[in-house]
């Protein structure tokens, strides 16, 4: 489960992921915020050795996301994670919302002085406005 | 006279970086989509509702496409970017004129691509108690869905890409370009290119 602040709210790992949050809300779509791990390796012992949790799942929808960063290597990694995860678990409906997925949605938005904040700082500026969770 | 006045080219902006379709290719699909609502909905009078303010010039065609009785309603409603230092949440800014209550109602939009603002506004109309909910999109982007959206009557799937022209803006310009194009991406990231 993710960790959360003091009045109960998640903490974001990163300003995107704060930002989506502010726009399923302000549309009236409930979100939960890394809700589930899947564990996708085990070692002989049977322990689970890596693992994915979604950042978002979208009940309406019974859809998870999963917000990618500007790393490529990361995002690589996450691929990777993902392919395993729909073989282990066909039946979940996972979508991978890349950079430039989200750059869409903030030009969409007019956001683009956010955009070009998080671009910045890769997405892991300071959280000074957190959304609430709103399932 | 001497007959009709001939019909100019159509505008190709230097922000576009492409015509995705063009205008000949917009009448066709409209006049089909007009043709087969008029014949789902013959004898109903639906009302065609209709979100301001790029979904103007796809309505303006398409119930000239519907030879039945019927009407037409507007609604605006506050998008996100607009919002978010004032309301946490869409406010509608302006409201249907008549009651829905036993209507047949389509939803016109022009394009639907995270598809937030819809499924607001379809849990919005659907308490206004109609007889029947559709919706009917020009444009679906399906790359980019957000929420649950049934989609009745579409015109076109296309690729996820910034589109602009025939009501769909950038800023709000562009919105009277006779086709629809991919805008250039400088045009909203000066970096970019």
């Amino acid at each position: 489960m993710a960790a959360t602040l003091t009045d109960g709210s998640p903490r974001f790992a990163h300003q995107s992921e704060a930002e989506l949050a502010r726009i399923l809300d302000f549309y009236g779509v409930a979100w939960q915020y890394e809700p589930d791990i899947f564990p996708l390796s085990w070692n002989a012992e049977g322990a689970v050795t890596e693992s994915f949790a979604p950042d978002f799942y979208l009940p309406e929808v019974d859809l998870y996301l999963e917000l990618t960063t500007l790393k490529q290597s990361l995002v690589r990694k996450k691929n990777r994670k993902l392919r395993w995860l729909r073989q282990l678990y066909p039946d979940v409906r996972v979508k991978l919302f890349y950079a430039r997925d989200f750059r869409a949605l903030m030009v969409k938005y007019g956001r683009l002085d956010f955009l070009a904040d998080v671009t910045a700082m890769n997405g892991n500026g300071p959280l000074d406005d957190r959304a609430s969770a709103s399932a | 006279m001497t007959g009709p006045a001939p019909v100019p080219e159509p505008i190709v902006s230097p922000d576009v970086e492409e015509v995705l379709l063009t205008h000949e290719q917009i009448t066709a699909r409209v006049g089909e989509l007009g043709a087969q609502l008029a014949a789902d909905y013959d004898d109903r009078s639906p009302v065609l509702v209709s979100v301001l303010k790029g979904s103007i010039i796809f309505l303006a065609d398409l119930v000239r496409a519907m030879d039945i009785p019927l009407a037409i309603d507007l609604m605006e409603v506050s998008s996100y970017g607009a919002a978010t230092e004032s309301s946490g949440q869409v406010r509608i800014l302006k409201d249907l004129s008549g009651s829905i209550e036993d209507r047949h109602v389509i939803v016109v939009e022009d394009i639907i691509d995270t598809g937030l603002t819809l499924n607001y506004l379809l849990r919005y109309l659907e308490d206004r108690g109609p007889a029947s909910i559709r919706v009917c999109c020009l444009l679906d982007k399906p790359a980019r869905r957000l929420a649950s959206i049934e989609i009745d009557y579409r015109g076109f799937t296309i690729p996820d890409r910034f589109v602009i022209g025939y009501g769909l803006d950038y800023d709000e310009r562009y919105r009277n370009l006779p086709y629809i194009g991919v805008l250039r991406p400088s045009v909203y990231t000066p970096a970019a290119e």
